[in-house]
C-alpha cells in the first residue's frame, strides 16, 4: 500500500491496529516516544500518549495530561457504564483532561501532522477518534536586539524564529479588531507555518487576494527561510532589484502594516516579509521616524548621497582618468597622474582588483568567527590601504575611491538593498571603463529604465518618485514632521486619514 | 537560447570597441604653457611646458625623485600643428592640450598676424576657450620655460596671476574667446594682455646676485589692427585702458601730500564706469564718467590737518590722476594707433543703431578723430582704521 493510500485511512478502533499503523508510517524513529497506560488504572480502558520527544513539553503532558488520567483517587464508577466510543471521548474531553486545548481527529493523515507539529495525540482503545493535545513546546532562542537593521533610538527587541512569537510581537503594536493573521502551510515535506497579517480596511483592496493567491501557487518540498518565498512571490525574478523587503524589527514590520502593506511571517526565521515594497524603502531606517524631524531628514539625505556614491564613484573615477581628463580640474589631474605614475595596471583594471579585494574583505570578515574576523579586516585593510600603494599597485586615489564606496554601500540600511546595489556597480563600472560617458550613460540609463519598469505587487516600485505623488513627498526624500503627515501613503484606499488635522503643537490664543 | 546569443554578441561587441578613444591620465604629456615663436627662416617655434605629475607631486603617496616639475621641449614646423607634431618625436606621452592654461605669443609672431594662431587653438577639440592668451615682447619660449610664481607648475602660476590681476589693473584678462570674439566682431579690434621677464626673483642663498631670478609679470596691453599687433600700452596707459573693457578692480593710485611732502596711496573699491555717445551734427562724441569710492590707504604726511580735511583735498588729486591714465591712453590708442579696441564703436552702434549703418565703414576714419570728454567723480571716504593722521607725540 502506498504512502498517500495509507495516510488517507480512517484510524481504526481497536488500539493494537492504530500503533501498528503508527509505527509502519513513521518507521521506528527513535524520538517517537510512546505511553502505554490503563486510564484511571481501569483494565477496560487501554491508552497509548504518542509524541514525539524534544518537539513538546513533557511538564505539561504530565501535568495535564498523564496525572489526571492514572489518578485512581476518583470516582470512575461511571467509566464502567459506558460501552459506546462518543461517550468516552465525550467523558474524556468534558470530564477528565486538563489540557486547555483539545482537537478530535478522525485519519492518520492528521495525526501524522499533529505529531509531527509537536503534538501529543492519543489513542483510546475501542475509541474511533483520537485525540489531539496541544503540547508544543520547544527550546527557542530569547528575544534580543535584530543584528541587522539597528538603530540608536527606538525598541530593541527582535524576531526570533518561531512564527508564534513573531506574530505576537507585532500584534502586540496593533490592538486593532481589525488586525488579521490568516495561516497556511507550505512545503509538501516541511510543512511550514507561513501567516500573511494586514488591518482589514487599511490594506488596498485585492491586495490580501493577490498575496495569497500567490503563496498558494508555490509548490515545493521544504521552506526553510523566508528567501524561499521571496523568490516565488517576486515581481521580477530576474532583476537585482528586490520587490520584496526582509525585516527583523516588529516595529518596521508594524509600521508597514499600518501603511496598508501586507506581512508574510514564516516559520523558523526570523526574517519578515513585507509587500508591496518601494525602492526607497530600503534607504529609510526606524530611526528617521524615532529621532527629531529634521535629523531624520538630515539622516536621510545622507543615505541618499551615499546610495549615489556607491552606485557611482568608482565608474564616474574611471570615467574622467581614462577618456574625459579635461573634465578634472588641474591640480586634481596632475595628483592624479602622479599617484598613477608607476602603477602597473590599467584604470578599469585597477579599480576591478580594489572592488575585488574588497568584496573578498567583506565577505572574510563577514564568515569568519567575530573575533577573527576584526583581524581579517586589520591585515586586509594594511595591505589593501597601504602596502598596495607602496608597493605601486595602486594609486592611493584609487584607494580612497574604494574606501569611500564601501562605506558609503555600508551606510544604506538594509544589507541586501546594499548588495544589490553594488552588484549593479559593476556592469557601470566595466561600461564606463570600456566607453566612458557613454558607457556610463547606456548602462545607468538601461538600470534607470529597468528600475522604472519594475511592480511590486501592483506598486510602481519608485513610487512615490516615479510616478510623482505630491502628499507621500512628506516621507520620500525628507521625513515630515508626525503632526504633518495628515495622511497615509496614497496607496491606501479605503482609510486615507493617518491623524486630525492642525495637530502642530503652538501656544494657546 | 537566442536571447543569450544576442546578449554575449553584444557584450563581446563592447569588449571589441573596447577601449577605443580610451587614453588614461598618466599616458598623456599635459601641457601647461605654450608659447608660440617665430624662427629667423620662417618657421614656427611652439614650445609647451609639460607637467612632470610624480615631480609636481612629491609626495603623493609614491616616491618619485624631486626632479623638475616640469619638461619644457620645442618643435618647429611650418605650421603650428606641424611643430604640435614635431614635439612628438621627443615626448614619450602624447601632447594633451585639455589643461593648458596659457597661450604665450611673441611679439614678433604678434607683429606678422595671429589668424593662424587663432584659428588653431579654436579648431583644436581639446583646447578650452577660456585659456589665457597673452603677448610677450621678446621670445615666447623663454617665458615658456621659466620657473616663476609660487605654484610649483609655473603654468598654474601665470594662470593665477590673471585671476588676480585686478589688483594691480595692469593688464586685461584676455583669453582665446574674446580674443576671437573680438576678431570676428566688426569693427572692434582685438587686445591681448602682454607679459616680460623681469629679474625680480630673489635666491636667499645666493645674496649676491639678489633679484637676478627672472619673474613674470603682467605689463600692459596689446592692440592689434585686426591680427597683427601694431602697439603697445605701458602699465599706465593700460589702466586708462581697462575702464573701457573691464573693471579696473583694486587698482592703487600713488600721489603726493597736497601740501607737504610724503607719499599718499588711494585704493579703488566701488568702480562705475559710464560711456556714453553722443551724435550732433554728423559728428561722433562721447562722455566717458567715471564715478569710484575710495580708501585712504597710506598718508604718509606728518599733517597737522585732520583727515577729513586732507581727503577733501585728495580728492581732486585722485580725479586729475585717473583722467590722465585716460586721456594718454586715448591719445595713444587714437592717434598713434588708430584702431577701435576700447569698443566706442559698440557703445554708438547700441545708443545710434539708426546712425551706425552710415558710420560703420567709415568708422576707422572717424575713430582717431572722435572727441571724448572724460568726466572723473571721486569720493575718498574712509580712511579705515586710524582717526587721524600718524603724527609723532612729542610736541
Amino acid at each position: 500500500m502506498d504512502l498517500t493510500k495509507q495516510l488517507e485511512q480512517d484510524v481504526f478502533v481497536r488500539l493494537k491496529q492504530n500503533l501498528d499503523e503508527i509505527e509502519k508510517l513513521l518507521g521506528n524513529s527513535s524520538d517517537v516516544v510512546k505511553r502505554d497506560f490503563f486510564i484511571m488504572n481501569n483494565n477496560t480502558f487501554e491508552a497509548t500518549l504518542i509524541y514525539i520527544d524534544g518537539l513538546v513539553d513533557e511538564t505539561k503532558i504530565e501535568e495535564t495530561v498523564l496525572a489526571p488520567l492514572l489518578n485512581n483517587n476518583r470516582d470512575l464508577q461511571f467509566l464502567s457504564e459506558l460501552t459506546k466510543s462518543e461517550e468516552i471521548a465525550t467523558a474524556l474531553t468534558k470530564k477528565l483532561l486538563l489540557i486547555p486545548s483539545i482537537n478530535k481527529v478522525s485519519t492518520f493523515q492528521d495525526v501524522i501532522n499533529e505529531l509531527l507539529a509537536g503534538n501529543t495525540v492519543l489513542f483510546v482503545d475501542h475509541c474511533v477518534q483520537c485525540f489531539v493535545l496541544a503540547t508544543q513546546g520547544w527550546d527557542t532562542r530569547g528575544i534580543e536586539e535584530p543584528q541587522s537593521d539597528t538603530v540608536i533610538r527606538g525598541p530593541r527587541d527582535g524576531f526570533v524564529e518561531s512564527i508564534r512569537a513573531n506574530t505576537a510581537l507585532v500584534r502586540r503594536r496593533i490592538r486593532d479588531p481589525m488586525f488579521r493573521l490568516q495561516s497556511l502551510q507550505i512545503g509538501k515535506r516541511s510543512k511550514t507555518d507561513v501567516a500573511i497579517a494586514y488591518i482589514d480596511g487599511v490594506v488596498r483592496e485585492g491586495l490580501v487576494d493577490e498575496v495569497l493567491e500567490r503563496l498558494n501557487r508555490i509548490k515545493i518540498d521544504a521552506i526553510l527561510e523566508s528567501n524561499y518565498i521571496e523568490e516565488f512571490i517576486d515581481d521580477a525574478p530576474n532583476s537585482p532589484f528586490m520587490t520584496v523587503q526582509g525585516s527583523e524589527r516588529p516595529d518596521k514590520i508594524a509600521a508597514g502594516i499600518y501603511e496598508g502593506k501586507v506581512a508574510i511571517f514564516v516559520d523558523n526565521t526570523p526574517f519578515v516579509l513585507l509587500v508591496p515594497t518601494h525602492f526607497w524603502t530600503f534607504l529609510n531606517t526606524s530611526d528617521d521616524y524615532y529621532t527629531q524631524y529634521w535629523m531624520g531628514s538630515f539622516f536621510r539625505f545622507i543615505r541618499y548621497i551615499a546610495f549615489i556614491i556607491s552606485l557611482t564613484l568608482p565608474s564616474l573615477f574611471v570615467m574622467l582618468v581614462s577618456f574625459h581628463q579635461e573634465m578634472i580640474p588641474t591640480p586634481l589631474a596632475i595628483t592624479i597622474a602622479a599617484g598613477r605614475e608607476i602603477v602597473p595596471l590599467p584604470i578599469l583594471l585597477e579599480a576591478l582588483i580594489m572592488e575585488l579585494a574588497f568584496e573578498l574583505m567583506r565577505e572574510a570578515g563577514l564568515r569568519m568567527p567575530k573575533q577573527i574576523g576584526q583581524a581579517v579586516s586589520i591585515v586586509g585593510s594594511l595591505i589593501i590601504g597601504q602596502a598596495a600603494v607602496e608597493a605601486g599597485l595602486v594609486s592611493p586615489i584609487m584607494v580612497i575611491v574604494v574606501a569611500t564606496t564601501g562605506i558609503a554601500s555600508f551606510a544604506i540600511p538594509n544589507y541586501f538593498a546594499s548588495v544589490s546595489i553594488r552588484l549593479i556597480r559593476f556592469p557601470i563600472l566595466i561600461a564606463s571603463g570600456v566607453l566612458g560617458l557613454l558607457g556610463f550613460a547606456t548602462i545607468f540609463v538601461v538600470v534607470l529604465i529597468h528600475a522604472l519598469s519594475l511592480r511590486s505587487f501592483g506598486e510602481p516600485y519608485l513610487a512615490p518618485v516615479f510616478p510623482f505623488s505630491s502628499s507621500d513627498q512628506k516621507d520620500t526624500l525628507f521625513r515630515a514632521p508626525w503632526w504633518a503627515k495628515e495622511k497615509r501613503p496614497a496607496d491606501v484606499k479605503d482609510e486615507p486619514e493617518r491623524e486630525s488635522e492642525n495637530q502642530k503643537p503652538s501656544p494657546e490664543k | 537560447m537566442k536571447k543569450i546569443m544576442i546578449c554575449c554578441t553584444f557584450l563581446s561587441l563592447l569588449f571589441c570597441v573596447g577601449l577605443f578613444g580610451k587614453e588614461e591620465i598618466d599616458d598623456l604629456a599635459m601641457v601647461m604653457a605654450v608659447g608660440v615663436d617665430k624662427a629667423e627662416n620662417g618657421e614656427i617655434w611652439v614650445t609647451a611646458q609639460v607637467v612632470r605629475p610624480a615631480d609636481a607631486r612629491g609626495d603623493a603617496g609614491v616616491g618619485g625623485t624631486e626632479g623638475d616639475p616640469i619638461w619644457t621641449a620645442t618643435g618647429e614646423g611650418k605650421t603650428i600643428f606641424e611643430a604640435i607634431r614635431n614635439l612628438a618625436r621627443f615626448s614619450s606621452r602624447r601632447i594633451y592640450w585639455g589643461h593648458n592654461a596659457i597661450i604665450v605669443i611673441s611679439e614678433e609672431v604678434a607683429r606678422d598676424g595671429i589668424v593662424d594662431v587663432i584659428d588653431f587653438f579654436t579648431r583644436n577639440n581639446e583646447l578650452r576657450m577660456r585659456t589665457w592668451i597673452v603677448v610677450t615682447e621678446k621670445k615666447a619660449n623663454e617665458v615658456v620655460a621659466v620657473k616663476t610664481g609660487l605654484e610649483v607648475i609655473p603654468g598654474r602660476s601665470l594662470d593665477r596671476l590673471f585671476r588676480y590681476s585686478p589688483i594691480v589693473a595692469e593688464a586685461p584678462r584676455t583669453d582665446v574667446m574674446s580674443l576671437s570674439a573680438s576678431y570676428i566682431g566688426e569693427h572692434v579690434h582685438p587686445y591681448l594682455a602682454m607679459v616680460r621677464l623681469r629679474s625680480r626673483g630673489v635666491d636667499p642663498e645666493n645674496p649676491k646676485e639678489f633679484g637676478s631670478i627672472p619673474q613674470i609679470e603682467l605689463s600692459g596691453i596689446a592692440v592689434f589692427r585686426d591680427d597683427q599687433m601694431v602697439g603697445r600700452l605701458n602699465p599706465r596707459e593700460s589702466r586708462g585702458f581697462l575702464w573701457f573693457v573691464e573693471d579696473v578692480g583694486n587698482a592703487i593710485i600713488p600721489l603726493s601730500c597736497p601740501d607737504e611732502e610724503g607719499p599718499v596711496s588711494v585704493e579703488l573699491r566701488d568702480n562705475r564706469f559710464q560711456l556714453t555717445p553722443n551724435y550732433k551734427n554728423g559728428k561722433v562724441s562721447f562722455i566717458a564718467t567715471v564715478e569710484t569710492v575710495t580708501d585712504l590707504v597710506e598718508l604718509g604726511c606728518p599733517t597737522e590737518l585732520e583727515h577729513s580735511e586732507v581727503m577733501e583735498d585728495l580728492e581732486s588729486d585722485v580725479a586729475a590722476y585717473i583722467k590722465k591714465d585716460i586721456e594718454v591712453m586715448l591719445e595713444k590708442v587714437q592717434k598713434e594707433f588708430k584702431v577701435d579696441a576700447i569698443k566706442l564703436g559698440r557703445a554708438f552702434q547700441a545708443k545710434y543703431p539708426q546712425y551706425w549703418n552710415d558710420l560703420k565703414d567709415d568708422w576707422d576714419e572717424i575713430f582717431p578723430e572722435i572727441e571724448v570728454k572724460v568726466n572723473v567723480k571721486v569720493e575718498l571716504n574712509n580712511p579705515q582704521l586710524l582717526e587721524n593722521p600718524t603724527r609723532k607725540g612729542k610736541d
